[in-house]
This record gives C-alpha cells, sequence and structure tokens, in this order.
C-alpha cells in the first residue's frame, strides 16, 4: 500500500490525530468504566514520574527477546533447510512442529521457570514463540523457487545440493524475512510471559504483574504501550530489510511451471505407519529427554507417564481428574463462543470489503498494530476497562481471534481476480448474488486456515484472562496449582492444553480438507 | 563413434503416468546430430521435442532406449563440462549481476569463476552488452536478457551446445537479428548445436538438418537436409528455394 501522499499529508497520519484526539477527550471525561481509559497526556506524565523504572525493565524484555529470536530462528531456518532436503524429516517432525505452534505459551511459562534456571525459560519461551513461523516461512520460501534456473543448474550436472545453494536459499530470503517479521513480535511476547510465570527482578512482565494490583491505570498502559512499541518497533526494522531486499530478488517474469510436489505418495504403507507413528510419538520423546537432560528432580518434573500416574492411576488422581474437568467446563464453552463471534465476524466484515473498500483502508492498519501488540500486555487494559467478569475474557478471545482472521480474510478476498469478480455483473447479478457466486466461496479456504490458525491463539488468551482477570478455569487452575506446589497438576494443564489445541487444529483440518476436496479447492497453509 | 562430440538417441521411449491415464511423450525416437552440424528440432506443441532435450541433457529420465553425448552417457557428459544450454526462458538469477549469471556453470562444475575474468569479458561482448556486466537481469530487457543467456551457454566453450527456442520470447524483427548473431557465434565456436524451436523460417535458416516431429506418440516423421551456404544472412529470407524449403516443411509439419 504504497502513499502518494508525503506522511505530514496522508490520511494514515490524520486518523491517528484524530484518534489520540478522541482518546484525549474520552479520558478527561473520564467516560470509560469510570477513568480505567486515561487521557493520552495522563499516561505521558506517569511515563515521565516511572522514567527511572523503565531502562531495567526493558533492557531485561529486550535482551532475553533478542537471545530467543536469534536462537529460535537459527533453528528454525536449520531445521527448514533440513526439511526441504529431507521431506521424510518433515513428516516425522510433524507432531513436535504442530505441538510448538499450539502451545499456549502460558502454559509452558510455569513450567520452564520449574526446570531451568536465571533467564533461561524466557529465552526458550521467546525461541518458541518465533520457531515455527520461521520454520514454515523457510519451508514455504525454499520450496516455491524457480524451477527453469534450477534447471540449469541441473543441466551442468548440479546436484540437490548445488540447486539450493545456488538458487533456492537466495531466493527464499523474502519469504524468511517474511516470517522473521511476524516472529519478532512473537519474541517480545514470549519473553514477558515467562517473566509472569515467575523469576526475576527485572522485565516488563514482572513490572506490569507488580503493578497490576496497585490500581493505576496510566502506568499499566504505559507499560503496554511500551511493549507494543517494542514489538512494533521489531516489527518494522524487519519490514524495512525486506523492501529493501525484494527490489532485486524478484523474478523478472513469471514462471508458470510448479515445483514438483511431494512425491512420497508411492511409499511403501509401512514407511507411512512408522513415519506417522514416530511423528506422534516424536513429542513425548522429546519431552522426555528434556527432563532427563535438564536433571530436575522427579517430584518437581512430571515424565509423560508421570503425568498419566498422576492423572489416573496415584491415590489423589479422581481430585484431580475432578477439578481438571470443572476447570475446562468452565474454559471451553468460553473459548468457542469467542472464536465463534470473532471468526464470524471477521468473515462478515471481509466478505463486505468489496462494498465499502474506503472503509478497509481506513481498518487495515489499526487492525495490523493489534497484531503487533503483546495479548498480554493488552490484557490488563482490558481487565481495567471491563472488568473481571466473563465479559472480559469473551472480549479478549473475540480480540484474539477477530484481527489474524480478518487480516488473513481480506487478503484472501483480494486475490480474486477483477475479471472473475465482473463476469456476473456483466450478466446483471445483483450484489447479493456476486456475494453469494464469488466473494463467500472465494473467502472460504482464509476461513478455514484462520480457524486453525487461531485456536491457539484463542486458547492463550482466555486462559491469561483467567489468570490475571477471572480467577476460573484453567488459566487460574495453573495459576493456583503454582501456589500450591501442586507439580503434577502444572504438567497436567500443560500438556492438556497442548493436546487440546493440536486436537482441534486436526479436526479443522479434517472438516477443511473434506469440505474444500468437494469444492474443488485448495488448502492456504 | 566415442570422441565425437555428437548427438545421437536410439529408441527413447518416454511416458508420463497420470491419474488414470498414460501419456505417451516419445515413442522410439532417433535423432543423430553429426559432430559440428547445427539441428533444429521442430514440431507442433506437445510433440515432445523439448522432452527429448531434457532427456539428452538428464533433466529427465527416459523409459527405454539409448542416449549418448559425445559417447558418453548424459550425466557423464554434463558434469564434465562439455555442454552448454539456454532455454526458453532466460532463467536468469535476478539477484546476480550479469557477469555472475555468466558465471553460474563454472560455479556449478566446480571451477573458479575468477580464473575465467577474460572469458566472460569477452562472451558478454561477443553477444553485444559490453557496459552491462554489473546491471541486474530486472534492469535489462527482455532481448538481453535472453543475450545473456546465450553468453551463459557458451562459457564452459561447450562442444555441444543445447537451446530450447532460445528466441521464443522475442519479436520477429529482434528474433532474426539474433539469429543472424547466433550463426555468427556458433560458427566461431564450431559446436554441436541442437535447436528446439517452433518456428519454421529460424530452423532454415539457422540449421544444416531439420528434423520434423509428430505429437501422440511423439517421434520424428522426417529429417530434411538444409543446403544454404554460410555465412546466411537477411537476403535469404526472400530468396525462392528459402520458400520452397519452408512450404515442404510446413507440409510435412501438417502431416501432407
Amino acid at each position: 500500500m504504497a502513499s502518494r501522499h508525503p506522511f505530514w499529508k496522508s490520511p494514515a497520519l490524520r486518523n491517528l490525530l484524530i484518534l489520540l484526539a478522541v482518546w484525549e477527550a474520552v479520558g478527561q471525561l473520564k467516560l470509560v468504566a469510570g477513568g480505567a481509559l486515561p487521557p493520552v497526556s495522563a499516561i505521558l506524565v506517569r511515563f515521565w514520574a516511572d522514567r527511572a523504572d523503565y531502562p531495567g525493565h526493558v533492557m531485561a524484555t529486550v535482551w532475553a527477546s533478542v537471545l530467543g529470536f536469534v536462537i529460535g530462528n537459527v533453528a528454525a531456518v536449520g531445521a527448514g533447510v533440513l526439511f526441504v532436503l529431507f521431506p521424510r524429516l518433515q513428516r516425522l517432525a510433524r507432531g513436535v512442529n504442530i505441538a510448538v505452534f499450539a502451545l499456549p505459551p502460558i502454559a509452558v511459562a510455569p513450567i520452564l521457570v520449574l526446570t531451568l534456571q536465571g533467564s533461561a525459560p524466557r529465552v526458550v519461551l521467546a525461541a518458541l514463540g518465533v520457531y515455527f513461523v520461521t520454520m514454515t516461512a523457510t519451508v514455504v520460501g525454499l520450496s516455491q523457487y524457480d524451477t527453469r534456473s534450477a534447471d540449469v543448474v541441473r543441466a551442468y550436472g548440479g546436484g540437490n545440493w548445488l540447486v539450493m545453494k545456488l538458487v533456492r536459499l537466495r531466493g527464499a530470503i523474502p519469504d524468511i524475512l517474511g516470517g522473521l517479521r511476524i516472529a519478532a513480535p512473537n519474541a517480545v511476547l514470549g519473553a514477558i510471559l515467562a517473566e509472569f510465570g515467575g523469576g526475576g527482578r527485572w522485565g516488563l512482565g514482572t513490572y506490569l504483574l507488580g503493578s497490576l494490583g496497585r490500581g493505576e491505570p496510566a502506568r499499566l498502559w504505559g507499560i503496554g504501550l511500551m511493549a507494543t512499541l517494542i514489538a512494533g518497533l521489531s516489527y518494522a526494522v524487519f519490514a524495512l530489510i525486506s523492501s529493501r531486499v525484494l527490489g532485486s530478488t524478484r523474478s523478472v517474469t513469471l514462471n508458470t511451471a510448479l515445483p514438483p510436489g511431494d512425491g512420497d505418495a508411492n511409499a511403501p504403507l509401512a514407511l507411512k505407519i512408522a513415519l506417522t507413528a514416530g511423528a506422534a510419538a516424536l513429542p513425548f520423546v522429546l519431552w522426555w529427554a528434556f527432563i532427563r537432560v535438564t536433571g530436575v528432580p522427579e517430584m518437581i518434573a512430571k515424565t509423560p507417564w508421570g503425568v498419566v500416574d498422576y492423572l489416573f492411576l496415584a491415590d489423589a488422581s479422581a481430585n484431580a481428574r475432578a477439578k481438571l474437568m470443572a476447570a475446562l467446563a468452565q474454559t471451553l464453552p468460553i473459548t468457542a463462543l469467542g472464536m465463534v463471534a470473532g471468526l464470524g465476524f471477521a468473515f462478515l466484515l471481509a466478505i463486505c470489503s468489496r462494498m465499502i473498500p474506503g472503509f478497509i483502508r481506513a481498518f487495515m492498519p489499526i487492525a495490523l498494530v493489534t497484531q503487533t501488540m503483546p495479548l498480554v500486555a493488552l490484557t490488563p487494559l482490558l481487565v481495567l476497562m471491563l472488568g473481571r467478569g466473563l465479559s472480559v475474557t469473551l472480549w479478549i478471545t473475540i480480540s484474539v481471534t477477530f484481527f489474524p482472521a480478518f487480516v488473513l480474510l481480506v487478503q484472501g478476498i483480494q486475490r480474486v481476480p477483477q475479471s472473475v469478480l465482473d463476469l456476473p455483473r456483466a450478466y446483471g447479478a445483483s450484489a447479493w448474488k456476486e456475494l453469494r457466486m464469488v466473494s463467500i466461496p472465494a473467502a472460504l479456504p482464509y476461513l478455514f486456515a484462520a480457524t486453525r490458525l487461531t485456536v491457539p491463539r484463542a486458547l492463550l488468551g482466555v486462559m491469561i484472562a483467567e489468570w490475571l482477570a477471572t480467577g476460573t478455569g484453567l488459566g487460574n487452575l495453573l495459576n493456583q496449582s503454582r501456589g500450591y506446589l501442586d507439580y503434577g497438576m502444572i504438567w497436567t494443564v500443560a500438556s492438556v492444553s497442548v493436546c487440546l489445541s493440536v486436537g482441534f487444529y486436526y479436526a479443522v483440518l479434517a472438516v477443511e480438507r473434506r469440505t474444500l476436496t468437494r469444492l474443488g479447492m485448495q488448502v492456504v497453509e | 563413434m566415442s570422441g565425437d562430440p555428437g548427438i545421437s538417441l536410439r529408441g527413447v521411449c518416454k511416458t508420463y503416468r497420470g491419474r488414470g491415464s498414460d501419456v505417451v511423450a516419445l515413442k522410439d525416437m532417433n535423432l543423430d546430430c553429426p559432430p559440428g552440424s547445427f539441428t533444429a528440432l521442430i514440431g507442433p506443441s506437445g510433440c515432445g521435442k523439448s522432452t527429448a532435450m531434457r532427456i539428452a541433457l538428464g533433466l529427465e529420465d527416459h523409459d527405454a532406449g539409448e542416449v549418448r553425448i559425445a559417447g558418453q552417457a548424459p550425466a557423464t557428459a554434463t558434469a564434465s563440462g562439455i555442454t552448454g544450454v539456454a532455454f526458453q526462458d532466460a532463467a536468469l538469477l535476478p539477484w546476480r549481476t550479469v557477469a555472475r549469471n555468466v558465471a553460474l556453470p563454472l560455479e556449478v562444475l566446480g571451477r573458479d569463476p575468477a580464473r575465467y575474468g577474460h572469458e566472460i569479458a569477452k562472451l558478454i561482448e561477443l553477444v553485444g552488452l559490453k557496459g552491462y556486466e554489473t546491471a541486474l537481469p530486472g534492469q535489462l530487457s527482455g532481448g538481453m536478457r535472453q543475450r545473456v543467456s546465450i553468453a551463459r551457454s557458451l562459457i564452459t566453450s561447450p562442444e555441444v551446445l543445447f537451446m530450447d527456442e532460445p528466441f521464443g520470447a522475442l519479436d520477429q524483427i529482434r528474433r532474426r537479428q539474433m539469429n543472424v548473431e547466433l550463426q555468427r557465434i556458433w560458427q566461431e565456436t564450431k559446436s554441436t548445436a541442437l535447436l528446439v524451436t517452433h518456428g519454421i523460417d529460424e530452423a532454415v535458416f539457422l540449421a544444416d538438418y531439420v528434423v520434423v516431429m509428430h505429437a501422440n506418440p511423439g517421434r520424428v516423421v522426417e529429417v530434411i537436409e538444409i543446403p544454404f551456404p554460410r555465412p546466411r544472412n537477411d537476403e535469404l529470407y526472400s530468396s525462392p528455394e528459402f520458400h520452397a524449403l519452408t512450404d515442404r516443411i510446413a507440409r510435412v509439419l501438417h502431416g501432407q
């Protein structure tokens, strides 16, 4: 979206100034929940008063984020290259990849704090936050190479490795940079969540948690905006780098030949079964190995078997099961309700975007900013405004599913060529008929993709709200168990929430595959 | 015949197995390109002419038959650096300068591009791009990019040169200019050349032998010798002998 105006005359700046003015007025008049939304000026004044606190906290968070970002991305790019060179390895690692994607960081934070020392939990959580995004971007980038250039290398006797070195790696850089751009705010979110999980005197998460009970909205807003600024800057840095690099890398002509697909369709059935079984088992093997390697006592660190024992075999297992079920009964309905509302709203608005393009142009930047806003910084602010009831959980779930789904859907609908849209109109179809025949079917694959991709975020949002605000459900159970030193329950909640995420992901995928195959459409990765 | 830098395909068969239906791309294909000759492979879309070339280069496997390049198997021949290749699309790496794109085959063959600086400069001059050594492909026109790919195909001083519609994307005027240049370059290098093309006049202008193929299944139906002396120039296009030959090839192409 290149703007034709200079920045100081652009509509974006005008909208921003209007937003700030409205914010200031609303804050001064205490229109929201009796002053829960302070005016911009009050936040700035408070920020100035707290200025001595910030450097230490910011430094701690940034340091952990950067370290985790580097480690996670090196692992992700390395894994991506290996997956592309050896597709069977990717099959085998699929379980681990999905688990890393689906795990709600807040559930893992207490576990990492239990098993690792110092700032290691923050670094690990930041690394886990970036791994999946960058790994996927690497695989996509390396897979969509220019087959014609690869032919030139092969025609001189070059093998897979030379094609990788001379054509694919360099060609994947724009995709990898795109991945890094999205991953950067994730690293900040991971680091802050680990600070929540306990330990350490410094860090924005610690600062936020410490300020939460003191009823100072202006300070909470200051911390939240600071976290957003850090995440937004990290996003902007990579956006700038990729726009610089992209100039020279775009292919000069369009390649119509697609790279060869998965060549493993003819593999023997036994091998396929072995790979699938291995993929399912590998996460548990890694979990077990992690505990053996860190050497944490069995009392604190539970193996997969330890969790089964705690939940089904031990003396207190009936009690534990009852607590878990009660928590799930509180968490799951609200998550489902919030997701349905968020996705439905996003779908409706995206479909209508064809009719009111001006609104979308104004709205997209706001949607993109919320993508970089660390969820954990947003939650306390929503708690301030909406109180500690159920509605805050619902609103958080709606907001975390709505924005990514909306962005994905709008991008999907925009890919429909104008000529396809013109065709029904040329035969005199009404706007509604055009929607029904073109836009809605075109948006369907993206709705499925958005559903799959937002499940972990929705669960994370609900758990953060429960932990910080409502005192119900899985989030609260996790927080309580930390207080009671109920290690078995901490591990149980963590593994159950990951399993739920993965299970739901696959359920959506199954429905998606069936529906889209019937409609002759492709699954969006 | 080992040691001869010729191309020979004997009884080559290739079938693509799709879901439910098989497509016979080549059936019992025979092709002989004598050393130092220029052969044009012509035929309708889908007759397997590009497939034949890709098999000769070792880019695709064949189901039956024998392929020899200078008496060697394709993989051995290409890896020893005696072949050169130019595709329909220039297929330049967009992040490499003209000079570094020309040097790409050297890197694939494990040779040190720094020692070929003189050859690279000479070839860029030969294709008329002197002064563009450090330009990126995105800054060049379509015709210039195609000339870079011709320079690239010659950097290994190939004894056998493969070209798959190298000027297919150019307009007629530009194409005729490039054909004159290609003839000049080929005569200087004295290599064996195989050109895959759609254009009858291009084939007649450039080749010693025009090999006509038909589709379903892909096969050679006739080999026509082109007797015109070299160097050939633009006047040839308007001579009656030229038109007689193009008419004859057109009739063979249409199965008459």
